[in-house]
């Protein structure tokens, strides 16, 4: 029913997008999210809230399309010249909302500006392997990477294109505040902490903008959210958990929209330090854990059990490896075989993290003959514990992982890679593997190597996908919109209908 | 009095500034906002790269040394998850904090004095007993269940109120009831405590003797006795709205300071918090110094002494 409705829902949108009819009584469309965007500038702040509001301000060079396919936005088509240069055809009839062109100039500054360390921006580690891009022509711009770089397509996905003279005008902070792009609606107000008003533009070069005004509100508490939604105070509503889901299905007026993401719910366990050091006792955890039961039981459903760190949306996904089956007598057995048997674990978390999902795999370990302490702390001293020294990483840890690009690389390289913060293991073996993965452009062979970087961890359980998370949205019934596996919400894919 | 005056203004400053030391050490030793801004996956050099970039590589000593030296010269620092002025973003919060204060005080003053009126006058009786249950409610609900029961009956069943966020004059009546809730109840206990004494005092039999009703009695001569230990709690209390309506301005989607403070702390925004910590400590200080003022206001006898 769900498949169905959803599937129709995309048929109902497809309709209405190919007759630019996307024509609705409604003019003001009201989305409340958890938090103010932090900045409007996109190429500075890079959290949900953030960007779900500034891309519907700017555009962006590609982008991807229902099926997660990268398609050409402000970049009409691009063609390797060498393994390390490629040249990207721009649009030329793409208008910023001043009714200045937008040309190749704006597309090399943009690229160049993100990476500019002056800029100091947060996102730079997204677009860091890009050396530089320069205009050939007004049409036409080169991008250089520092080696071959597959993942450019997906990062680029993610690069919003700023307008040169403008921004050179106002300058950085100025133009923070006071955004201009080509997107299809712009900056009305900004009313920080509040809300963002953005209006549409009617002189939008893809589509007609589906309405007039567009209120982006900032209300924290996901109760106050269900209940303007409820009352039609918002239409749509972000970060509705399972839960509560379950009893918005069945309020009137309102409806439950939910997309499997690219975002993975997963545990992290330490090979370098600790009990866990051993394999078998990693192992005997990933025995220990019922997947299945933990999406039933505290997702309500909303999640789908992965074998694997990774999910379908995910360039490198794999369903040729089995994973772990629930098997408690197996744990035991490889941990009386470890000798660890009431094995002391500690169970990083912070309130970021689903609280009943931690208790619920403290229970299934302590079940088979684990010692599990949970300790709670605030995120920073989480992430500053999880990032240091293998000793101080603690034993275990769940996460929810998506590098918004849609590539095994973006997960598992910066999860597993040696060096690299998040890794508590080393296996040459793997690294080698992520590595050329890294810098071939053969589509076929990378596919390869991340089936056998994944064999590897399944092997080494250094972390265990857990599931894939489900995004939850709450919905007026009159609004039809299919949500995206990359959490973003794109008004242009919305329309109303009485 | 001006001797008073400035040995109260230095002890202020003192307190601002130990408070101010303490929270940048606090919030600085438990960790910096870099590994919060950059994307999941970013590289051990790219987090070292931000962090410099951002100044937190700096030895902590340093780091207070160049804050100190900064806000000397009235320079607040730019919020590095906002990128503006740490000062602008806590004073566009302001007006929202001080319009939620005063309608929180609104109510806490024109009920709980009242309250606290009749509980005193009619003591013992059925009426005292409603109203204390009342007043026992309001103090012991917390307010995020409050805020969400306001809500759920208000907005959602009767539909009468808007649910959240700031708009007309109606959307500050539900924060400021739930917010006001607990005020209101320490005026009315205060009140009628304080009136209750004065109550046996001579002035008020003399009162009686001459044929003035009870309820002239305290309209015309206790009040104004009974008013002194009031005001000395709405001071404390007014310090206590502004600041502490932090679960409030959640629940109601409500862009004061409270609000802007848990989300500082949370992503780190060390000189946001700063900002936050500053203003809130000079408005005790303010507060309590117009409590003063006011008191030589209502008394005479204080006003002499000095």
């Amino acid at each position: 029913m769900r498949t169905r409705l959803v599937t129709a829902t995309a048929l109902a949108l497809a309709l209405t997008m190919t007759a630019a009819a996307a024509q609705s009584a409604k003019s003001t469309l009201t989305i409340d999210l958890p938090g103010d965007a932090a900045t409007l500038d996109p190429h500075l702040q890079w959290n949900t809230d953030s960007y779900i509001v500034y891309r519907n301000i700017f555009d962006n060079l590609l982008t991807r399309d229902a099926d997660g396919n990268i398609v050409p936005q402000i970049a009409s088509a691009w063609t390797y010249e060498n393994d390390t240069t490629l040249l990207f055809t721009i649009r030329d009839d793409v208008t910023f909302q001043d009714g200045t062109p937008l040309t190749a100039e704006d597309v090399a500054f943009s690229i160049n500006r993100i990476i500019d360390p002056e800029l100091k921006s947060p996102q730079l580690s997204q677009f860091d392997q890009i050396e530089k891009a320069e205009a050939v022509s007004p049409t036409e711009v080169r991008v250089t990477t520092k080696s071959p770089y597959p993942a450019l397509l997906a990062q680029l996905v993610k690069l919003s294109i700023v307008p040169k003279a403008y921004v050179e005008k106002v300058g950085n902070e100025a133009f923070n505040l006071k955004p201009m792009g080509s997107g299809p609606y712009a900056l009305t107000e900004w009313q920080k902490g509040v809300q963002t008003t953005l209006k549409a533009n009617p002189d939008y070069w893809r589509v007609k903008p589906p309405f007039e005004t567009v209120i982006f509100r900032a209300v924290p508490d996901v109760s106050t959210r269900i209940a303007d939604l409820r009352t039609g105070k918002a239409d749509l509503i972000r970060e509705v958990p399972p839960d509560q889901a379950l009893t918005l299905k069945d309020a009137p007026d309102v409806q439950v929209l939910s997309v499997p993401t690219e975002r993975i719910g997963y545990l992290y366990i330490n090979a370098q330090a600790g009990p866990t050091a051993d394999v078998r006792v990693r192992q005997a955890i990933a025995y220990a854990i019922d997947r299945q039961g933990l999406v039933d039981a505290l997702l309500e459903g909303y999640g789908t059990p992965v074998d694997i760190l990774g999910a379908p949306p995910v360039f490198g996904y794999t369903d040729a490896i089995e994973g772990y089956p629930f098997d408690p007598d197996k744990a035991r057995a490889l941990l009386k075989e470890a000798g660890a048997e009431g094995a002391e674990l500690e169970f990083l978390t912070s309130p970021a993290y689903n609280q009943t999902l931690v208790e619920a795999i403290q229970q299934m370990l302590n079940d088979v003959g684990f010692n599990t302490k949970i300790t709670m702390t605030d995120q920073p001293t989480f992430l500053k514990r999880r990032q240091g020294a293998p000793e101080e990483a603690g034993s275990i840890a769940v996460g929810a992982w998506s590098c918004a690009c849609q590539d095994a690389d973006g997960i598992i390289f910066p999860l597993f890679r040696s060096g690299s913060l998040w890794a508590k293991y080393s296996n040459p073996e793997y690294d080698a593997l992520v590595d050329e993965a890294r810098a071939t452009l053969d589509t076929d062979r990378r596919l390869e190597l991340y089936r056998k970087a994944y064999e590897i961890l399944n092997e080494d359980v250094p972390g265990i996908g857990l599931y894939q998370v489900h995004a939850i949205y709450g919905a007026s019934a009159k609004l039809k919109w299919k949500p995206t596996p990359n959490e973003s919400m794109f008004v242009t894919d919305m329309s109303w209908s009485e | 009095m001006l001797r008073y005056a400035a040995s109260r203004l230095i002890q202020a400053l003192i307190a601002m500034f130990g408070v101010l030391t303490i929270v940048f050490v606090v919030m600085h030793l438990s960790g910096d906002p870099t590994l919060l801004l950059v994307p999941q996956g970013a590289s051990a050099e790219m987090v070292a790269q931000l962090r410099h970039q951002l100044g937190f590589d700096q030895p902590i000593w340093r780091q207070y040394l160049d804050y100190l030296g900064a806000l000397a010269q009235l320079d607040f620092g730019m919020s590095v998850v906002q990128r503006i002025p740490a000062l602008d973003i806590v004073l566009s919060r302001l007006p929202y904090t001080f319009m939620l204060a005063a309608g929180a005080l609104l109510v806490a003053l024109g009920v709980g004095i009242p309250v606290g009126i009749v509980m005193a006058v009619r003591r013992g009786g059925w009426l005292e007993n409603t109203l204390a249950a009342i007043v026992a409610t309001g103090q012991s609900v917390p307010t995020f269940l409050s805020g969400i029961l306001l809500i759920l009956v208000f907005a959602v069943v009767l539909r009468w109120l808007p649910t959240s966020g700031v708009g007309d004059w109606r959307s500050l009546i539900m924060p400021s009831i739930a917010l006001g809730g607990l005020a209101m109840a320490t005026f009315a206990r205060m009140t009628r405590i304080s009136i209750l004494d004065e109550l046996g005092k001579d002035y008020v039999r003399a009162a009686r003797a001459r044929g003035l009703s009870l309820g002239g009695t305290v309209f015309r001569h206790v009040l104004r006795n009974a008013a002194i230990p009031v005001i000395s709690i709405a001071a404390l209390e007014i310090g206590n709205l502004l600041a502490g309506a932090v679960i409030i301005e959640t629940v109601f989607a409500w862009p004061g300071i409270g609000q802007l403070a848990i989300q500082s702390i949370q992503s780190r925004d060390f000189l946001v918090v700063q900002v936050i910590v500053l203003l809130i400590s000079f408005i005790y200080v303010a507060t309590s110094v117009l409590a003063d003022l006011v008191y030589a206001l209502v008394d005479p006898r204080i006003r002499l002494a000095r």
